[in-house]
């Protein structure tokens, strides 16, 4: 238990702290000075402690339920990763359920915007082809989906990134699609103001901000493991400052994408990933 | 909102308690993952209700109960 809790503790800190590093990035590349780096720690505390309400039309107790969800799903992402290293299918699992939370989170509030996003959620449900192709190539290359397996894998073959980088690249979008500002991120779009999180405010905004925060942190520690193999602490916080700087730099020059674009472009990507990856296996 | 106080500070107990126990006790793994799962953002939720600020009392109707009608 103790381990748990401290793996969520470190996920929720590093997480917040990418986030945070994220923004800054991104303003500086647009050649504003933006927020310091504990800016997004900052405001998951702020609003935690803020005095919150309750809007008459969010369907209680399910509008605050959705919300725990959302933490549990990512509490169960860290058992899986960190501490258990266990199955990747059930990372999958989480994934999905992740995008249930984001549409009911939207339905719930009683809010337009909240159920514009809980469409956009149902709709991008299908740019989830990429992790699912992912899982397939990962188990054809090294015939397993425990992280624990997949990391003895790399010790022996040499990390995956290079046999399999389109694969790298199918999961890449997908972090990138959860990243605040993507070009992806559909659901939280700022035409339809905070998408499934408008009408949950105060407290119950610091708490999704504690779940993102893990999630950014699980996402990132999902892609290392599985794409370059097992890392100590100080080397995983180097290749997650390096990638939410890609990602930083990616979503600062792009604008967002409609949802049928973004749709469109993460399936294109995704067909792109698997032949060629398929091409790749058979001829390494 | 005082219900709401009540309940928060129940579930806070409750999943206290059970945290505590997993940390303790050492129980079966199911157990120390069913206690991590659902009762640490039981925790955590609930130490948010009870610590979030309070409106002043001659505003808190107002405040608290939203004049928002619907869409």
């Amino acid at each position: 238990m103790g381990n748990i809790i401290v793996n969520v503790l470190i996920a929720f800190l590093i997480g917040s702290l990418l986030l945070g590093f994220q923004r800054k990035v991104m303003a500086r590349i647009q050649r504003r000075p933006g927020p310091p780096v504990i800016q997004h720690l900052l405001h998951t505390l702020k609003f935690y402690v803020k005095e919150s309400s309750f809007p008459r039309t969010a369907a209680m107790p399910f509008y605050v339920a959705i919300a725990a969800t959302l933490c549990g799903i990512w509490i169960s992402a860290v058992i899986i990763g960190p501490v258990l290293e266990g199955s990747l299918l059930l990372f999958f699992g989480i994934y999905a359920l992740h995008k249930i939370v984001e549409h009911n989170a939207g339905s719930s509030s009683g809010s337009p915007y909240g159920k514009l996003s809980c469409v956009r959620a149902v709709f991008s449900a299908a740019a989830e082809m990429p992790l699912f192709a992912v899982l397939a190539i990962i188990y054809l290359q090294t015939r397993t989906m425990i992280i624990s397996d997949i990391i003895g894998y790399q010790s022996i073959h040499g990390p995956l990134l290079l046999k399999l980088p389109l694969a790298a690249m199918m999961f890449f979008v997908l972090i990138l699609s959860k990243a605040p500002y993507s070009p992806f991120s559909i659901t939280k779009g700022k035409d339809i103001i905070s998408g499934y999180e408008t009408e949950h405010f105060g407290v119950l905004r610091g708490y999704l901000m504690i779940s993102e925060s893990i999630a950014w942190y699980m996402l990132l520690w999902i892609f290392l493991t599985v794409f370059i193999g097992g890392l100590s602490l100080p080397l995983y916080i180097l290749g997650m400052v390096i990638i939410t700087t890609i990602t930083a730099f990616i979503n600062a020059t792009t604008p967002m994408l409609n949802p049928n674009h973004s749709v469109a472009i993460q399936v294109i990507l995704a067909f792109v990933g698997i032949a060629g990856s398929i091409v790749l296996m058979l001829v390494m | 909102m005082n219900r709401l106080r009540t309940g928060s500070l129940t579930a806070l107990i409750l999943s206290a308690a059970g945290i505590i126990y997993a940390l303790i006790f050492n129980p079966p793994s199911w157990v120390v993952y069913g206690v991590a799962i659902f009762l640490i953002p039981v925790f955590i939720l609930s130490i948010g209700i009870l610590s979030m600020a309070r409106p002043e009392e001659d505003e808190a109707e107002d405040r608290v109960d939203e004049p928002f009608i619907g869409y």
